[in-house]
């Protein structure tokens, strides 16, 4: 007999996936420091793979070892394609397991999948520009396409957001799984052809170009296919321009376009990531229900470095609040925490052109980047000056700046540069020492200096606060 | 001081007086000394005026040298297990403040090579090893742990003249108690300098030369940037706008005057300039641990750590017996702290070795797709004070002697110089000079890499070992591309 469940919930409750446009995604892998190569690039290492047939929707294998590769043979990027996991608790057990199909009736399991992108709606404001996907509810383990509509497409295009699939749990492998696959990273748009800011055509510029008779660029080669309608009838999103305003982003106009005399003007993209939900629901003599977030995104291609600020870092902030307790953390859990931000540090380094960055002069003329230089001086009208002393900042000597604050404080000893890490009130300061702050150099989504989290701030303050070094203490809560 | 400067400074002997008579004021005496200089060159027979600036800023360098290393090996001392934890932000802040004004006296090493590079001297970053004795402090320098006695000491040392009463009479017997000497005061070394520097017959226009300034360490690079106390006052225990680091490019007679009346004002003046004064930031500590320890038998906020401790070629064979006395060294003899104390004079050689050659580079970052030579330097400047920051905190955990318990006497930073400090002509030289000195330390953690394993430590010397690979093979590249330049066109 089949023991009371109480409540199910899936798991994770918010699962990213990368776009790509390989039939077979990447295997599982984890990411780890070797402790032998401490400041060495993060080690990818094969994780417990689970592989699906599409066709009839079992797991055919779970294997290890299995070899972790970023694109296939044919050059093809491998998509991300995250498995959320059906786990619940019975009776008065408070343990969470992962749900088999010995656990309940697999036949009451009801999915329902809807993913949007509505970029374009933000900008635009119409509402006939939401591209929505809705799957409705169904109980089958088809591997179902999930294909974006939108009112403001032509007559039967759609923008493919990828695939969903129900695993179906066999005796073999029984635990109930279901899998977000996503779409191929390819770009949609509004007109074969390309037009200029002030609505004419792009006539050719160099002969690689496909021309028609009239010397016209014949075909948008950024583009996979036309869905978007923008002519009679149609939406405005080809064409469409901001500047800057109160409801729009910080900064605003942060979509594919071209300069015009009112602002910035959209070439009518899409793109084919999306975000959106997976709801279950249980329908036995009693309902329950349960959902999970899942997006897409680009493909990671260093990943083997972490940026500093992460959602993972939000996540834990928007859960646990800014603010530690004494008994939080032990001292090394502090000090582990305070050498993971300084190492995602050097890995940004790493990704980075900091001379540029700084506001140095590469090559003949001044300014030739987005930088937070030009930024502070388009925002603020402040005076274009690099942010550091031009001689300190080429990458290598950053870098190993930031790797020997790392080497540091592996010795055990508490950090030191709090003063030196930007508050979350300092965004805004223009002065030579505030720009001067760290993470330097980089644009946070608000459009001002970026800021570690208060939660991560906070853990190097209580990291700093002691007045031994870890390699003398034992481990316990404070 | 060597005797070599030490025949040079007869003078302060000579011209104070005796012991319990009122001694002239510092300006009424440095007024004399300097007619004595200009009129009738008796000071010194073998110094023209301009030799004897150089002369007096490399004194004044060697002073502050071992003021900065005194002060941040007494900071380092700070803390331990011991420490009843309602003490830890108190001492928290001491230890900040303290490591605050070696910052200072960091700036102030770091301003005098400005000054000797805008009159054509040689570049000074060498002194004598602890203990030792100088004609302008009145206490041997000695590197000891932070005690209400040692403390008394650096107040009465940074202590204005003028300073009197009750509180003044019982830090000064406190402080003489172990050292004696009532003698001549760091102000008085800085008026002299700035009463030579700013005489026009004793040191000539033309010495002042201002196409020296893209060589001399600017506060943008050096200070990163950050003043008033906007770096290293966390616990805003130290007085607002402390630390101040004073790091200025001078270009001018009066510039360079400038900059030394300041640092003399910071830390040295010879009147109560104010709360962020170092006399003041001492006194604060001073008074508030003798508040405690009125009401508190036990307390004692730092590690039992040795004084003046020294490490040898080779372990000794038997563990010297350890000495307390400040004129006393003591010998490592623990077998791990030994390669760590090692570890700890290579990086602490590269540091001073570093500071030597970077005076030398001149000039704006000259591309962006090769490693710069003045950044590069710079960055393995800061990198190895942060190593000699982090060794520092672990062999103030380790013992003195094998199988010695820590807590109840332990080890610490040797700070022993180098034989030599000179580095080579040629810059591509240099450059093999920093990475002879790579391999040395590399050598060294590879034994630790043996002889820790299994300990918390191992971590660390991955940690560095791995950074001085990087290091190593960036400076491959500084030297092959020198080489390259070199190369005689065929």
């Amino acid at each position: 007999m089949k023991r009371t469940l109480r409540e199910i919930r899936l798991l994770p409750p918010l699962a990213i996936s990368r776009l790509g446009d390989s039939p077979e995604p990447v295997n599982n892998y984890n990411v780890e420091v070797d402790p032998k190569d401490p400041l060495g690039f993060r080690k990818i290492t094969s994780a417990t793979a689970i592989l699906v047939n599409q066709q009839t929707g079992e797991v055919s294998d779970i294997c290890e070892g299995l070899e972790i590769t970023f694109k296939d043979p044919q050059g093809r990027v491998r998509p991300v394609a995250p498995f959320i996991e059906l786990w619940g608790r019975f009776g008065d057990d408070d343990e969470w397991i992962h749900l088999t199909r010995d656990d309940i009736d697999v036949d009451n399991l009801h999915w329902r999948v809807r993913l949007g992108n509505v970029k374009a709606f933000r900008r635009t404001g119409d509402v006939k520009d939401r591209i929505i996907a809705d799957s409705g509810w169904f109980t089958d383990h088809d591997y179902r396409a999930m294909d974006g509509k939108c009112e403001n497409f032509l007559a039967g295009k759609v923008l493919p957001f990828g695939h969903v699939q129900f695993i179906k749990p066999t005796e073999q492998f029984p635990h109930i799984r279901f899998r977000f696959t996503p779409a191929e990273g390819k770009v949609y748009g509004s007109n074969w052809f390309v037009k200029k800011a002030d609505g004419t055509y792009q006539s050719a510029n160099s002969a690689d170009q496909p021309v028609d008779g009239a010397n016209y660029i014949q075909h948008d080669l950024n583009i996979d296919d036309v869905v978007y309608n923008s002519g009679d009838g149609g939406g405005k999103w080809a064409g469409y321009t901001e500047s800057t305003g109160a409801a729009l982003t910080i900064p605003g106009a942060i979509y594919a376009g071209q300069s015009g005399p009112n602002g910035w003007v959209s070439s009518g993209y899409l793109d084919d990531e999306c975000d959106g939900v997976i709801e279950v629901e249980l329908r036995a003599k009693e309902k329950l229900s349960a959902f999970s977030r899942i997006g897409a995104g680009p493909p990671a291609y260093a990943p083997d470095s972490f940026p500093i600020r992460t959602v993972y870092d939000e996540l834990e902030q928007a859960l646990l609040g800014w603010e530690i307790a004494p008994n939080d953390y032990t001292d090394q859990e502090l000090q582990k925490e305070s050498e993971e931000i300084i190492r995602r540090a050097f890995e940004t380094i790493r990704l980075m052109s900091t001379t540029t960055m700084n506001g140095n002069q590469v090559g003949p003329a001044p300014d030739i980047a987005s930088t937070m230089v030009r930024q502070d001086r388009a925002d603020a009208e402040r005076a274009f000056e690099p942010i550091m002393a031009e001689t300190i900042v080429d990458n290598l000597a950053v870098r190993a700046l930031h790797q020997n604050i790392f080497a540091s404080l592996s010795s055990g000893a508490p950090p030191w540069f709090l003063s030196v890490i930007r508050r979350f009130d300092e965004i805004g300061d223009l002065s030579t020492e505030g720009r001067r702050k760290m993470p330097a150099m980089m644009r946070n989504a608000d459009g001002r200096y970026l800021t570690l989290t208060r939660r991560q701030r906070e853990k190097i303050r209580h990291a700093a606060n002691r007045l031994t070094s870890t390699t003398e203490t034992k481990e316990k809560k404070r | 001081m060597r005797s070599r400067f030490a025949r040079h400074l007869q003078w302060t002997k000579r011209q104070a007086p005796p012991r319990g008579e009122p001694r002239p004021s510092a300006m009424a005496f440095v007024a004399q000394l300097a007619d004595t200089v200009a009129e009738e060159r008796s000071i010194s027979p073998e110094f023209n005026g301009h030799q004897y600036a150089i002369f007096l800023l490399h004194v004044a360098a060697e002073i502050e040298h071992a003021l900065m290393v005194e002060y941040l090996y007494a900071a380092y001392t700070l803390g331990g297990p011991h420490v009843d934890p309602k003490y830890t932000p108190l001492i928290q802040q001491w230890q900040e403040v303290i490591l605050g004004i070696a910052k200072e006296e960091m700036g102030h090493l770091i301003s005098v090579q400005n000054v000797l590079r805008l009159i054509s001297g040689p570049i000074s970053f060498d002194r004598d090893d602890y203990p030792f004795g100088a004609e302008f402090y009145p206490f041997s320098f000695t590197l000891e742990r932070l005690t209400l006695d040692s403390l008394a000491k650096y107040v009465y040392a940074e202590a204005p003249e003028s300073w009197s009463g009750p509180v003044a009479d019982e830090v000064r017997k406190r402080a003489t108690q172990s050292a004696g000497g009532d003698v001549n005061h760091v102000a008085m070394l800085y008026e002299l300098m700035i009463e030579t520097i700013n005489n026009m017959i004793l040191v000539h226009d033309d010495a002042f030369r201002a196409d020296t300034v893209p060589m001399q360490a600017s506060w943008d690079e050096w200070g990163r940037g950050y003043t008033h106390g906007q770096r290293g006052n966390e616990t805003h225990a130290a007085p607002a706008a402390t630390p101040e680091l004073i790091i200025e490019v001078v270009d001018t007679r009066a510039a360079a005057v400038d900059l030394l009346r300041r640092i003399a004002y910071q830390g040295e003046a010879n009147d109560d300039c104010g709360e962020n004064s170092h006399f003041k930031r001492f006194l604060t500590i001073y008074e508030r641990w003798k508040e405690i320890a009125e009401s508190d038998k036990n307390f004692d906020p730092s590690r039992p750590v040795v004084t003046n401790p020294i490490v040898g070629d080779s372990m000794p064979e038997k563990a010297p017996s350890l000495q307390e006395s400040a004129d006393s060294t003591n010998t490592i003899s623990d077998p791990l702290t030994f390669y760590w104390a090692h570890l700890f004079n290579v990086r602490y050689r590269m540091l001073l070795t570093g500071l030597m050659h970077v005076f030398h580079v001149a000039g704006p970052l000259a591309s962006t797709t090769q490693p710069s030579a003045r950044g590069q330097l710079i960055t393995l400047i800061f990198g190895e004070m942060y190593k000699v920051r982090g060794v520092a905190s672990l062999l103030v955990t380790m013992p003195m002697r094998k199988g010695g318990d820590p807590s109840k006497h332990c080890a610490g930073p040797p700070f022993q110089m180098p034989y030599t400090l000179q580095i080579p002509e040629r810059e591509v030289d240099r450059w093999r000079w920093h990475r002879d000195l790579l391999f040395a330390a590399r050598d060294l953690l590879d034994e630790l890499l043996v002889r820790e394993e299994g300990s918390p430590r191992l971590a660390y010397v991955r940690s560095i070992r791995d950074a001085d690979a990087n290091t190593i093979a960036v400076i491959e590249t500084m030297i092959a591309r020198l080489d390259k330049l070199a190369e005689v066109p065929r």
